[in-house]
């Protein structure tokens, strides 16, 4: 029906307009898929000309991919949820109580193997009650994460009280060095995206995110791929609150205080909307969490504040979800994230 | 005074580009006073899209406009509604949740200040008064928009728009979602604002209500102006064939007189719903076209929603012979090869930001598993790129997001999501509302072509034409009652028809 220019000859040759120009951009399907990356080379490359070098090397990249283990396998999970379009910010919390309630099955005389199994499945408990909440009693999913927030970040100070819970320091290290978190981490994020690349569960979820009666329609079992979705999230919960307890070796009242807004952070730096939907990608909030912790690392490493660190990450942010907001055709109206 | 057949505004060189794609290419177009002026075209033709600019929705990408004998260069919808230009969307275009006044007054509230509070009594008074006019009759002006119905919300939007007193009133496709007492008062107000030397832009898709009402008629081809007509001029078929660019051959509706199976396949048993239906029953044969019409209101939506499992049946069941598998949610509709197309096509049976391929494959995923639960994402890509060729749907490739086509190529789309499952029992409401001529015949070919693989479909819809054309058999309903059945064997009249829809 309408033209591609380039294909008919007889039309005159119009002058595109800078917005029009940034929309073909945008549009590209390419665009969206390698964007984050560009932006992660981009901000190691500038890192490395402004610091002559000393920030391209094994042992800051390997630091880097440390920071980002936490944030990336919390992000790598609820990507599941944010896939449908749930606006969940708990997780950081969530993560939290799983990590208080290891710890302290540590402290009661339990061997390592018992605590990292019972953090793993706290993480999945608490997301099926919010599973619950959300799914099946039909609250809004940014009210669950509300509650969820201050619920979690409640009984978490309960259980770990004014000190901190301790986890013997030399088991931690040998633990952080040695071969778990990587394999643990790979055979997550393997399954994660098996899940969501080969099997319906990752297909119907983003056909959820867009348009939940459509998905409806077309006779998708929305409950059971939500709880999947759920459950994922969970372990990647569960995971990351193992990786927490035995990066610092303690458990402080404080844990994971502000975490969930990292992971949406980090899921919009990776390029995908908040809101879900056809343009969602399980990898996204892995991307994202590097982006971050390189941004974090360079700006350290070039001898910027850390206070204005959180600035630059501000302007960053707000870039991004420029780039990222779709116009409508017609109306000017603006869909944000 | 004004004269009549004075100019009004006019339209010089228009483009109009969205990106790389040109919607409008150069159009020319003069709009007279006393004169109705019909705009007709395929869809994705630029039909809207030449109106929105008019009316100050969005810029032309080059051209210029004249309102009045004055440039024209309308920054927004507000300045062209002041100035006198007022257009009927083919959207929703009222806001729900604030009362009928305010949506009719929406951005004119300042007439209604006094000491700075808002007299509401006076504003309710002034818009009752406005759908007095109108003669919209049930519509109470201090009560909430959303406690009417789409139709009547439509009938406020009029009313919204009219309030402005309007020079040049655009009216895009708002027909189709009206009934036959709501267009009575729509082509009323039309005549009546020709009559007063004022000038009406009617875009629809409907060819006889244009030639009925119009004085002269623009026809738009792939954002081209093709041709205008006067009045006189009027050919029906020579208006098609300029408006797809070719012939239309064969024949539109099917002529065999082909019967079906005796075999029930799905039954309805009693049901009701929460509105509508009262112990409804049903039966749908083998092989069969059931056509389902009346008036909108009559409850043949819901009946066709309660079938697919996507209302709730609070008394008596919906039952598929084959197993006595009772239907009690789209999910088992769909796991029985139960297929359902929704009547709003872009917020229901489509994920418009998903990519064609996408949109197709959701109903696919246990035909293209690989093994145990994972897919192969070669038979997906094959299995969608076989439904774009079958269908003939006009992309760029089977990933190119559903939102970029156009309405005809997007209601293919839906149909390629059943037709590649092959669902044996396929409910239609309102399969071909706002699509062209063109991909409408193509459509009534593939109900005909699954009809003739066995498949039974119920197809509800608010045009008898198409009903009479397609069914076996053609169930009238009013009130969520059967007032009429015909049989194809039969023959029967369209005024048969029309005595039991109201």
């Amino acid at each position: 029906m309408k033209k591609i220019i380039s294909s008919s000859q007889n039309d005159r040759k119009v002058k595109l307009k800078f917005n029009d120009m940034l929309d073909i951009v945008k549009n590209q399907r390419m665009f969206s898929l390698f964007f984050p990356f560009a932006m992660l080379l981009l901000i190691i490359a500038l890192f490395s000309i402004l610091t002559k070098g000393s920030f391209c090397t094994a042992g800051v990249m390997k630091s880097i991919f440390n920071q980002s283990m936490i944030i990336g396998t919390l992000a790598i999970g609820m990507t599941f949820i944010f896939t449908t379009g749930d606006v969940d910010f708990s997780a950081g919390n969530v993560m939290g109580l799983a990590a208080a309630v290891g710890a302290l099955v540590y402290q009661n005389g339990q061997n390592i193997v018992t605590t990292i199994c019972v953090t793993i499945v706290m993480g999945i408990l608490l997301m099926l009650c919010n599973y619950t909440l959300s799914v099946v009693l039909h609250i809004r999913s940014a009210m669950v994460a509300i509650i969820g927030l201050t619920l979690y970040a409640s009984i978490t100070q309960q259980i770990v009280g004014a000190g901190t819970l301790r986890i013997d320091y030399n088991l931690c290290r040998n633990l952080e060095s040695g071969a778990f978190r990587y394999i643990s981490f790979m055979l997550f994020f393997g399954l994660c995206l098996l899940v969501y690349y080969w099997t319906p569960i990752g297909r119907q979820l983003r056909f959820i995110g867009g348009n939940v009666e459509c998905a409806r329609q077309a006779g998708i079992n929305i409950t059971k791929a939500r709880c999947i979705g759920f459950l994922l999230a969970g372990l990647g919960i569960g995971l990351a609150g193992v990786y927490q307890i035995i990066r610092t070796g303690s458990v402080s009242s404080s844990v994971g205080n502000g975490m969930g807004m990292d992971v949406m952070l980090a899921t919009v730096l990776g390029g995908m909307s908040i809101f879900g939907g056809a343009k969602s990608n399980a990898y996204s909030g892995f991307t994202g969490a590097l982006t971050i912790c390189a941004l974090n690392q360079g700006l350290l490493m070039v001898g910027v504040p850390s206070t204005v660190i959180q600035g630059v990450r501000g302007v960053i942010f707000l870039l991004l979800v420029v780039l990222n907001s779709e116009r409508a055709a017609t109306l000017p109206s603006r869909q944000q994230f | 005074m004004s004269k009549k057949n004075e100019i009004i505004a006019e339209i010089k060189n228009i483009s109009k580009n969205f990106g790389v794609t040109v919607a409008l290419n150069q159009v020319n177009m003069q709009i007279r006073r006393g004169e109705i002026c019909g705009l007709i075209g395929e869809n994705g033709s630029g039909k809207s899209t030449v109106m929105s600019i008019l009316s100050g929705m969005q810029n032309a990408t080059s051209g210029e406009m004249f309102y009045k004998g004055k440039i024209w260069k309308p920054s927004n919808a507000l300045e062209a509604a002041r100035n006198g230009i007022g257009i009927i969307v083919q959207e929703i275009g009222t806001i729900p949740t604030i009362s009928v006044a305010e949506n009719i007054f929406l951005g004119n509230y300042d007439r209604f200040r006094r000491y700075g509070m808002i007299n509401r009594r006076q504003m309710y008074k002034a818009a009752q008064l406005v759908l007095e006019k109108l003669n919209i009759v049930g519509v109470d002006a201090s009560a909430t928009t959303d406690t009417y119905s789409i139709e009547q919300r439509k009938l406020i939007e009029i009313a919204k728009v009219m309030a402005n007193n309007p020079e040049i009133l655009i009216i895009d496709e708002t027909s189709t979602a009206i009934s036959e007492t709501g267009r009575q008062v729509l082509y009323r107000l039309m005549h009546d604002m020709a009559s007063q030397n004022k000038a009406v832009v009617f875009i629809s898709h409907d060819l006889e209500e244009l030639m009925e009402h119009c004085d002269a008629l623009n026809i738009l081809r792939d954002g081209c102006l093709i041709d205008h007509l006067e009045k006189e001029n009027f050919v029906a078929e020579d208006i098609k064939e300029k408006m797809i660019g070719r012939k239309l051959t064969g024949n539109y509706y099917r002529v065999d007189m082909d019967g079906y199976d005796s075999e029930v396949v799905l039954r309805a048993d009693c049901i009701t719903t929460m509105e509508d239906l009262m112990c409804f029953n049903l039966e749908l044969h083998k092989g069969e076209i059931l056509g389902i019409g009346g008036l909108s209101s009559c409850g043949m939506h819901t009946l066709g929603k309660a079938m697919f499992g996507l209302t709730e049946v609070i008394d008596g069941q919906v039952v598929l012979t084959d197993g006595n598998v009772v239907i009690k949610n789209p999910k088992s509709a769909f796991q029985h090869n139960m297929g359902y197309i929704s009547k709003n096509r872009d917020t229901e049976s489509l994920e418009i930001n998903a990519s064609i391929g996408s949109n197709i494959q959701s109903t696919g995923f246990e035909k293209n598993k690989w093994f145990g639960p994972f897919i192969s994402a070669k038979k997906e890509k094959k299995y969608a790129q076989l439904m774009v060729d079958t269908l003939a749907i006009k992309c760029t490739g089977i990933l190119q997001p559903v939102k970029a086509l156009s309405g005809g190529n997007k209601q293919k789309v839906v149909f390629g999501k059943w037709v590649g499952v092959d669902a044996d029992i396929l409910i239609l409401d309102c399969p071909t509302r706002g699509v062209d001529i063109g991909i409408k015949s193509a459509m009534y070919q593939l109900i005909y072509d699954m009809k003739k693989k066995g498949k039974s479909i119920i197809l509800i819809s608010e045009e008898l034409p198409e009903l009479c054309g397609m069914s076996d058999r053609l169930i009238i309903m009013k009130n969520g009652k059967i007032t009429g059945e015909f049989f194809r064997k039969d023959g029967y009249k369209n005024t048969d028809l029309i005595e039991c829809m109201i």
